[in-house]
């Protein structure tokens, strides 16, 4: 069986041009098939392929040549070197509303999307119910887009893609968008979308959304590919760039900044015996805080699921706790977590720095880490239980 | 550029059931339904004004040619029909042209998220413009005849023909200069006043008779100068017998067009970059 999308040695080029000769010259250029004299290497050297039923997760900072693959695998552009093959439909939610005109109801829009999407009357006609149920913005479908919130251009967007079920489906950051009800709704249909042989291009910088609906990631850095494998994988080698990135930027100028600011910030934080946990065994959230006035500050340490829910927060003040200065004006913490209750799963833990008095929150720094352990109880937290 | 056959194999996979042309069909539809509700149907002056705005130029032409200049009867019509029969067909192409070239800047948006062809804005920018002219024109004959104007109505056997072929025409200059106002957008200002020079060098308002003679095969040499006088025979004098120069204007009018859309479809790809 081929690919449904083979994408290889992908690169393109973006024409420099800042002033009105320029343009002139690169219009003179591209009537006489020239290439542009002065060019933008926004992508290069991208391969992969995505056989039916696999999903693809693309990330990278800003600017780093995400938009621009999306675009060329849903035909936007043209790619400057190498070639996409697409043996399917293609349903590109690159911006979702981008396809809306303002001025026209939202029945009138869901005609266009169907018209750019090559879907006959008929079947649309078919489908509108379903849309306008998936959308659920009411009587607003009536009016103009113009009168929409941003959201509810978003539900619609969405819903007309889901209802035309391409065959491969593009969507570039539609995820961050919408409140956290229609979030959910989006994320349970493209699961059943990939489980029902759907094939998904996601752009995204939430880790989580990639790690959740992407089995294959693709991280791209300046234009070039970086890293590509399990989603799993690409996504924490991604997080620690970042944070190594963030550290060498931040360290320093943390140090300073609060000093100066008169803030208390966390300085250190350490995890025992690391990142990964396993299953009820002690667990320990250590570091060092600083304070801008030699009193002793105040800690919380929070627990957080991968997608923020919470599970356990405490702080130094609720149990009595007051902190020892260890050097200078830096004060020692240390909490242990006896026997890990948590379920194995990826958790988050937020260590906040606060005044004395435990009213202001200043400084909140976090880490990942995942308990691990085979069990098959559900939820997250394993409570003391007897069976009676 | 190197692989630009899979590339298209891509882009036509695009379209469900693989029928492009059905998809492009129903695209150009929902584009012309578009360009003439928000354009003459959102508000009534639109409307009124696409009719209201030729008719009051011919008023002062009338009135400034028959009433300032004395000027006679054209070979024996009145000034009135004479310069109306062709009068139309020019505001309809002028507006065509300035409308179509800046068409694809409201498409903006679509043209860097969606992948469909460009050329469909520009195609339903002419027609939109060109259909609605075409019902004022006959409106407006109509109404000549209402008034006792001697119209041969069986002359728009001909002359439906032949705002086809100025159609041909117009779309070709149309895409060309659309493109073109994509990257340079001094076309659009540019426009305007070449298209005011190039009405009064056309016999529109004067019968090419009146042309000194040795300037006359210049002013003969516009498309345009053919398509007045062929407008002119058909409506006026009902005569409808074809003539060589209307094959060669076929074929000038074809050449426009694959000149235009050359030059379109060389620029379109870059034009996300740039609307």
């Amino acid at each position: 069986m081929s690919a449904l999308l083979e994408v290889s040695g992908v690169g393109k080029d973006y024409a420099k041009v800042e002033t009105r000769r320029g343009r002139v010259r690169l219009v003179w250029d591209l009537l006489r098939g020239r290439a542009a004299h002065e060019v933008f290497r926004a992508l290069d050297g991208v391969d992969f392929e995505l056989q039916r039923g696999a999903s693809l997760g693309v990330i990278g900072e800003n600017g780093a040549g995400k938009s621009t693959l999306l675009k060329i695998v849903a035909g936007v552009i043209e790619p400057t070197r190498g070639s996409v093959r697409v043996n399917g439909r293609v349903g590109a939610l690159l911006e979702l509303g981008s396809g809306f005109h303002p001025d026209y109801s939202g029945l009138s829009n869901i005609e266009l999307s169907a018209a750019l999407l090559g879907i006959p009357q008929k079947e649309i006609d078919a489908k509108r119910d379903e849309i306008i149920a998936f959308a659920d913005i009411g009587e607003h479908i009536r009016q103009p887009i113009k009168t929409y919130s941003s959201g509810m251009v978003i539900r619609l967007g969405f819903a007309i893609a889901t209802a035309l079920r391409p065959e491969v489906l593009i969507t570039d950051e539609v995820l961050a968008v919408g409140d956290e009800s229609f979030q959910k709704k989006c994320i349970a249909w493209i699961e059943e979308y990939l489980k029902t042989g759907g094939t998904l291009l996601l752009c995204s910088h939430s880790m989580y959304h990639i790690q959740k609906l992407c089995r294959v990631a693709l991280w791209l850095r300046d234009g070039r590919p970086e890293l590509y494998g399990p989603s799993a994988d690409v996504s924490q080698a991604y997080l620690a760039f970042h944070e190594e990135k963030e550290a060498r930027a931040k360290q320093p100028l943390a140090a300073e900044w609060a000093r100066t600011a008169g803030m208390y910030s966390i300085q250190s934080i350490e995890l025992t015996p690391g990142g990964r946990v396993a299953q009820g065994t002690d667990f320990t959230i250590s570091g060092e805080v600083y304070s801008p006035d030699g009193r002793s500050p105040a800690v919380l340490v929070g627990i957080v699921r991968a997608d923020g829910t919470s599970v356990y927060g405490v702080a130094t003040d609720m149990d009595g706790i007051t902190l020892d200065k260890v050097r200078g004006d830096r004060y020692l913490f240390s909490l242990t977590f006896l026997e890990l209750a948590l379920l194995p799963g990826k958790y988050v833990v937020r260590v906040h720095a606060l005044d004395p008095e435990a009213v202001r929150l200043f400084d909140h720094v976090e880490r990942e880490f995942v308990v691990t352990g085979e069990t098959r109880e559900f939820g997250f937290v394993q409570l003391q239980h007897r069976w009676g | 550029m190197s692989d630009s056959t899979s590339l298209t194999t891509g882009t036509a996979s695009l379209v469900a059931g693989g029928a492009p042309g059905r998809r492009n069909r129903s695209l150009l539809r929902n584009f012309f339904v578009r360009e003439i509700r928000t354009r003459y149907l959102g508000s009534m002056t639109g409307l009124a004004w696409a009719f209201i705005h030729p008719l009051a130029l011919l008023a002062v032409y009338h009135f400034v040619f028959t009433t300032v200049f004395r000027a006679g009867s054209f070979k024996g019509h009145s000034f009135l029909l004479y310069v109306a029969v062709a009068l139309w067909p020019w505001l309809a192409a002028q507006e065509a042209l300035s409308r179509a070239t800046v068409s694809l800047a409201s498409y903006a948006g679509l043209i860097r998220k969606v992948a469909f062809p460009h050329e469909l804005v520009v195609h339903a920018s002419v027609a939109a413009t060109l259909a609605l002219q075409l019902a004022g024109y006959l409106a407006v004959l109509l109404v000549l005849a209402a008034f006792g104007e001697p119209v041969h109505f069986e002359g728009l056997l001909l002359a439906i023909p032949l705002w086809g072929v100025m159609a041909i025409a117009v779309l070709g200059l149309s895409l060309c200069l659309a493109a073109l106002q994509v990257f340079i957008r001094d076309v659009e200002q540019v426009l305007v006043p070449v298209l005011m020079i190039l009405m009064y060098v056309t016999p529109i308002l004067y019968p090419l008779s009146l042309v000194p003679e040795h300037l006359q095969k210049w002013v003969a040499i516009n498309p345009f100068t053919w398509l007045v006088a062929r407008l002119r025979d058909a409506l006026l004098d009902g005569r409808l017998a074809l003539e060589w120069g209307d094959a060669v204007a076929v074929v000038v009018a074809l050449a426009i067009f694959a000149g235009g859309q050359w030059v379109f479809r060389r620029l379109s790809p870059q034009f996300e970059d740039f609307v």
